[in-house]
């Protein structure tokens, strides 16, 4: 995935705090700040990252309370409340809506429209798919995380032979070609999880965060590796080996607190390259299909691109906000933690 | 040299077998059955548990997924005869199987269809290295102004956009709604390379420019740190002239990473033909994969097209390696 570029360059933020050291002296008031601290008040002071946050939190939000939002709204994302409008209801015999854009002009009670086809309200289903799509990227950035980093500190913690298995492994999964592996290993998954159409959805969600973790977690892996081996040589990891502390302890306890801004780094870089991903192998087919998804309703939009703009744009403007956000605040982040950027 | 290149060869040869065998033992162990819908739709007649058995055994599904994947592999050594229900087919040396929906030889599907990929990615990484390189030279070269400014900012705007809504778009807005780019797909090239060229045209300009970014922002950092360096003043002051210092010195040593770069993401780009050949409706491997797994699952030709994937990957890698020693003289292979 697009990590391996961004997160190279991050540098441990692990002893920081030296660059401080010539301005301590002259004030009179010391504070001292950890790395952490630093970063934090480097990025209130970013204005794109703080704007870009305020954005994503609305669009967290609406994920969130995107049930209540609906029930508010009166609009519906299926068929399963009585209250909703059947599709002969409102929809002409050409499929297209009988009310609302794109013939008949913005009406309140659908503000983007409804589908063609099924009737559905397209701003109930442009906020449960991004429900969907932050659930599936959170969860992926969260299991693709623990892989990556508990593989790449023992990876770099041990020696011989465990560090070449893991470094091959590293290795094969990153020359696996990503898309095709994705395409193989999807409908396996959903069809080994989901018998019944009931637990489809479910079993598509799993598959999808499955496949995302399967090829998502080496870039981190490499990354910790590489941090481990130099601050393995450190004197407080000697020092806690000689005192006798037990090897996981040193890898989670000594090892780990010193990774943290790498981690959180390639944390943030990483979720909207999921987010991309979800709405990308949903849009090929391969993803969601029994729960709402961007990516497809962007590929059921297609067809409707020149008659109905609204209802190709919402999702490819949703999705593009999203994506760009979440990118400029990972930006900031790196900034803000990388100790060579100095403001 | 020698060493090196034969153990990277070794370590390559074992990361395809490993892709491979993952795919095949994947699908054979998956819980869809490749010999129903064959045994569906031969005949007429119904399936029966009997001649679903006889199938499966005529097909080999019977055996333990090792001995399938031997046969697979001799297969692509030696040829090999396959069955599938009542048809026997003679599968010629590097036997990829018979493909269950077409009943045709993969690997001869396969030659058809490579062809359109590698046209596109070699086109698009054409662009997008032209491009990406350039801008980021003179990027660098006018550092700090404002249209150094607008590059850093805009490419990482341009850049978080997912390609496949780039892609989808162009063909959308430039193919079907005007006429600026009337025809896009694939023309064999044997018949006329120029509607070849033409049809492929747009397809490889959006993958360029939508990737080219990353490599405008790549090279321009590349670039800055290299001219920060104390040889390029030494350059300056013997009065070299400014083009000279800038490509000849310069742009030598930030190659390398850039290489380095364009190897590992050879992966990205495949996914991004995958998404282009859907998209232009072009007969290539990612459209042909995306093909084989809509019900019924066709496990001989996305085994091929994993195996592709992993080859075009693996390949790219050994070149940059070997690239690597020749841009750097600092590395020693060895």
């Amino acid at each position: 995935m697009a990590l391996s570029t961004g997160t190279d360059e991050i540098v441990s933020g692990a002893e920081g705090p030296d660059e401080k050291s010539e301005e301590a002296p002259s004030s009179k008031n010391l504070a001292g700040r950890s790395p952490t601290q630093i970063a934090l008040e480097r990025l209130r002071k970013d204005k794109v990252a703080l704007v870009c946050s305020a954005i994503l939190l609305v669009l967290v939000l609406l994920a969130v309370f995107a049930p209540l939002i609906c029930d508010w709204l009166n609009i519906y994302v299926d068929y399963s409340n009585p209250d909703a409008p059947r599709p002969s209801e409102v929809l002409g015999p050409d499929n297209y809506p009988i009310i609302g854009p794109p013939d008949h002009g913005f009406i309140w009670s659908h503000p983007l429209g409804i589908e063609p086809r099924t009737g559905y309200d397209n701003l109930a289903y442009i906020l449960y798919g991004l429900r969907t799509s932050l659930m599936v990227a959170v969860l992926a950035t969260a299991f693709s995380t623990v892989v990556g980093v508990t593989l790449g500190l023992i990876a770099g913690y041990a020696r011989g032979w465990v560090d070449s298995a893991l470094s091959f492994f590293i290795d094969f999964f990153l020359s696996f070609p990503f898309i095709l592996g994705a395409l193989a290993l999807a409908p396996i998954i959903t069809q080994r999880f989901g018998g019944s159409s009931d637990s489809l959805a479910r079993a598509q969600l799993l598959s999808i965060v499955g496949v995302l973790v399967f090829f998502g977690w080496m870039g981190l892996a490499r990354l910790i590796r590489g941090q481990v081996l130099s601050l393995r040589e450190r004197e407080f990891v000697q020092a806690a080996q000689v005192i006798g502390v037990p090897t996981r302890q040193v890898l989670f306890k000594e090892l780990l607190p010193n990774l943290v801004a790498p981690i959180v780094v390639a944390v943030s870089l990483s979720l909207p390259g999921y987010v991309a991903a979800e709405a990308g192998l949903s849009y090929l087919g391969i993803g969601l299909t029994e729960s709402p998804s961007l990516g497809r309703m962007v590929n059921n939009a297609t067809n409707y691109f020149e008659n109905y703009p609204l209802y190709l744009w919402s999702p490819v403007i949703v999705i593009m906000i999203m994506v760009i956000a979440l990118n400029l605040v990972g930006d900031s982040i790196r900034d803000a933690f990388d100790p060579k950027t100095r403001r | 040299m020698f060493g090196f290149v034969v153990r990277r060869l070794l370590s390559s040869l074992l990361v395809i077998l490993l892709a491979s065998f993952a795919v095949f033992a994947l699908f054979y162990l998956g819980p869809n059955n490749p010999a129903q819908p064959v045994c569906d739709s031969a005949g007429g007649s119904r399936c029966t548990p009997e001649r679903l058995e006889a199938i499966e055994k005529s097909m080999g599904l019977d055996k333990p997924v090792v001995v399938a994947y031997g046969t697979f592999m001799k297969g692509i050594v030696a040829g090999r005869e396959v069955t599938i229900g009542a048809a026997t087919y003679d599968c010629d040396a590097p036997c990829l199987g018979i493909a269950y929906g077409s009943r045709g030889e993969v690997t001869e599907e396969l030659k058809g269809r490579i062809v359109p990929t590698i046209l596109i990615a070699v086109g698009g990484s054409i662009v997008y290295l032209v491009i990406g390189v350039t801008v980021g030279i003179m990027a660098a070269a006018r550092r700090g102004s404002l249209g150094d400014r607008l590059l850093v900012s805009g490419s990482l705007i341009v850049s978080s956009i997912p390609y496949y809504l780039i892609c989808l778009l162009a063909w959308l807005y430039l193919t079907l709604k005007t006429d600026i780019f009337p025809e896009t797909g694939y023309f064999p090239i044997t018949e006329d390379p120029l509607k070849t060229f033409s049809g492929l045209l747009l397809p490889c300009l959006v993958l360029g420019i939508a990737s080219s970014p990353v490599y405008a922002r790549y090279t321009r950092g590349q670039m800055v740190e290299t001219l920060g360096d104390d040889y390029i003043r030494t350059a300056r002051a013997k009065g070299l002239g400014g083009r000279t210092v800038l490509l000849k010195h310069g742009l030598r040593a930030a190659m390398v990473p850039i290489v380095t770069i364009f190897g590992l993401d050879f992966g990205i780009l495949l996914a991004g033909t995958v998404f282009t050949e859907k998209i232009f409706g072009i007969d290539g491997i990612g459209r042909w994969g995306l093909d084989a797994i809509s019900a019924p699952q066709d496990l001989p030709v996305l085994t091929a097209t994993v195996l592709v994937g992993a080859i075009f990957i693996v390949i790219s890698n050994l070149i940059v390696d070997l690239v690597y020693g020749a841009l750097d003289p600092r590395v020693r292979l060895g």
